[in-house]
């Protein structure tokens, strides 16, 4: 994730003028050879991770702490409980790939902003259903029903009482909300959806260079290999961390 | 008691139908609020005025919303999916093409669910050994994998280096041989994720005192995991298998294009590229029944596992 970050300081050539022969095999001063239309995979490669990497972070870490506050809400407040179940039923019939298609493709042009909101809008409902089962045992014992009886508002019982609580699930979800953003953003990238060529994108670099995988396969592997490494490592990432941060009576269930 | 679980199952069959409704005008309505046209972007700029009104027309867009929206929503459920805005029947088309994805996220989707068990299975045969925490490490992995990410690996490596299996499949999938990577790496993340579930879910399970009851009897492992482990588990694991449906048919959008399959998912992203709404919103109601009978199904085995609770 690092490398996807700075990747853009390091890249050692211009990322949109051809450097050498299309689908050119590696060679001296372009290791990882040419693209399409020639230009330095390497360099592709390491620009091309930033955005997808940011665009993830935001979607995960926004439906993760929508998902948080909703589902807190909803395992005190039932009936809000029921609501969110009704949503979370209706949007699991729209996979987020097909949302994203259908609003990419009403608001053309207008780069990553559709496919980040629509990731977000998509993902909360299922979410937030996670942490209400996660939430519901927690709003069930007798201090947070303590706190309720003396009073304490919605919102300081679900920010003082029930989140601080779910930290473990919660980091383990934001894992799994990342791998999943960076699938539905990735796969967005690959239809051309949101990054638009001429820029570097590791999505669209796969989209791209796929008719030449006989040429040169490295200027698709490589960039399928970084998706894959970013969405893995994040996930297990936050799933080690969240086991460290769970106590050990419940980590066996 | 019998008449009180059949209005509870015509309760929540009424309910998956409501929702359904739901998503179509959720669906119709974002196709329509959106900006972009059929119109517009079905013909060349410098078409006049006339022509337009006459597309128009032809499209039956000259019509008040809420009239359209109900000829669409009676339509979707009487076959008829209108045309497309360059003027082809939908439903001849989406037809044509379904059978194709059917086969391919069907057999992912069967694969899956086998994978899922007998991995789950070997899991729980020995609970934090060895073989359990191999498979649970590896899951964690496969199901964060995007499928195209993974689909390009697979043709770079077994049908470019080792040559040992085809990547496109062309026309029609009419060997069985070239069915073979795209849906490995339409089940693999899919498996990764079902796999932790149904361990988790038999997990769970082995803690319950009757399985406690049935281990001490000497009962054979087969017997324990289909008659004790598996009906206790099976809501859980249908519940899994429900949400794969749909990641499956999202993924199948890209592993379509990558192996250039032609099912739902390459038409979708043609009526993508020609900005061609009415296609679009048809491909997506599509796919909402699909999982609605899909979550339908699940139910099903909710309400049969559930007993007369």
């Amino acid at each position: 994730m690092a490398l996807a970050v700075a990747g853009p300081w390091f890249a050692p050539h211009d990322i949109t003028a051809p450097r050498t022969a299309p689908y050119a095999s590696p060679g001296p001063g372009t290791p990882l050879g040419g693209d399409q239309i020639g230009r330095d995979v390497l360099s592709r490669v390491l620009v091309g991770g930033r955005d997808l990497v940011l665009a993830s972070l935001v979607v995960a870490a926004a439906v993760t702490g929508t998902a948080a506050v909703l589902g807190a809400a909803a395992a005190l407040r039932p009936r809000f409980g029921a609501v969110l179940d009704r949503v979370a039923d209706t949007v699991i019939l729209l996979p987020a790939v097909l949302g994203v298609l259908v609003v990419g493709l009403s608001v053309p042009g207008s780069g990553r902003l559709p496919v980040v909101v629509t990731a977000v809008v998509l993902g909360i409902p299922f979410a937030a259903r996670v942490t209400a089962a996660a939430a519901a045992p927690i709003a069930a014992t007798g201090y947070v029903e303590t706190a309720q009886a003396a009073g304490e508002s919605l919102f300081s019982l679900v920010w003082r009482e029930i989140l601080p609580n779910l930290r473990a699930t919660l980091l383990t979800l934001l894992g799994l909300r990342f791998a999943a953003a960076v699938g539905v953003v990735a796969t967005a990238g690959f239809l051309q959806i949101g990054a638009q060529p001429p820029a570097a994108d590791w999505a669209l670099m796969i989209g791209e260079n796929s008719d030449g995988v006989l040429l040169n396969p490295l200027a698709v592997l490589v960039p399928s290999a970084a998706i894959a490494l970013l969405a893995v490592g994040v996930n297990l990432a936050c799933d080690i961390a969240a086991a460290r941060w769970r106590p050990k009576a419940v980590r066996g269930r | 008691m019998i008449p009180h679980r059949t209005t509870r199952v015509l309760g929540q069959l009424t309910r998956r139908v409501v929702t359904l409704v739901a998503l179509l005008a959720i669906t119709f309505f974002a196709v329509e609020v959106l900006p972009g046209d059929a119109v517009v972007s079905s013909l060349s700029q410098d078409a006049s005025d006339a022509e337009f009104a006459a597309r128009r027309a032809a499209l039956g867009l000259d019509q008040p919303v809420l009239a359209r929206f109900w000829h669409w929503i009676a339509g979707v459920f009487s076959g008829d999916l209108g045309t497309t805005a360059r003027g082809q029947h939908i439903a001849d088309l989406v037809l044509g093409r379904l059978p194709q994805t059917m086969l391919l996220g069907g057999t992912a989707l069967v694969v899956t669910v086998l994978a899922a068990l007998a991995l789950g299975s070997l899991c729980v045969l020995r609970p934090g050994g060895r073989a359990d925490r191999a498979i649970a490490g590896t899951a964690m992995v496969a199901l964060a994998l995007p499928e195209f990410a993974v689909a390009t690996a697979l043709v770079v490596v077994f049908a470019i280096w080792l040559r040992v299996l085809p990547a496109a499949t062309g026309t029609a999938a009419t060997s069985p041989v070239a069915l073979v990577l795209p849906v490995i790496a339409l089940a693999l993340p899919q498996i990764g994720w079902n796999t932790r579930v149904v361990r988790a879910a038999f997990g769970e399970q082995l803690g319950t005192p009757h399985v406690d009851a049935a281990v001490l009897d000497g009962l054979s492992r087969r017997r324990i995991l289909t008659h004790y482990l598996l009906p206790g588990a099976a809501p859980t694991i249908a519940a899994a298998a429900a949400t794969s449906v749909g990641m499956v048919l999202g993924g199948a959008v890209t592993i379509e294009a990558i192996f250039n399959f032609p099912g739902l998912g390459s038409v979708l992203i043609d009526a993508v590229q020609h900005r061609d709404a009415p296609l679009v919103a048809a491909v997506v109601a599509l796919t909402g029944a699909l999982i609605t009978v899909v979550l339908i199904g699940c139910d099903a085995v909710r309400a049969w596992a559930g007993g007369g609770r």
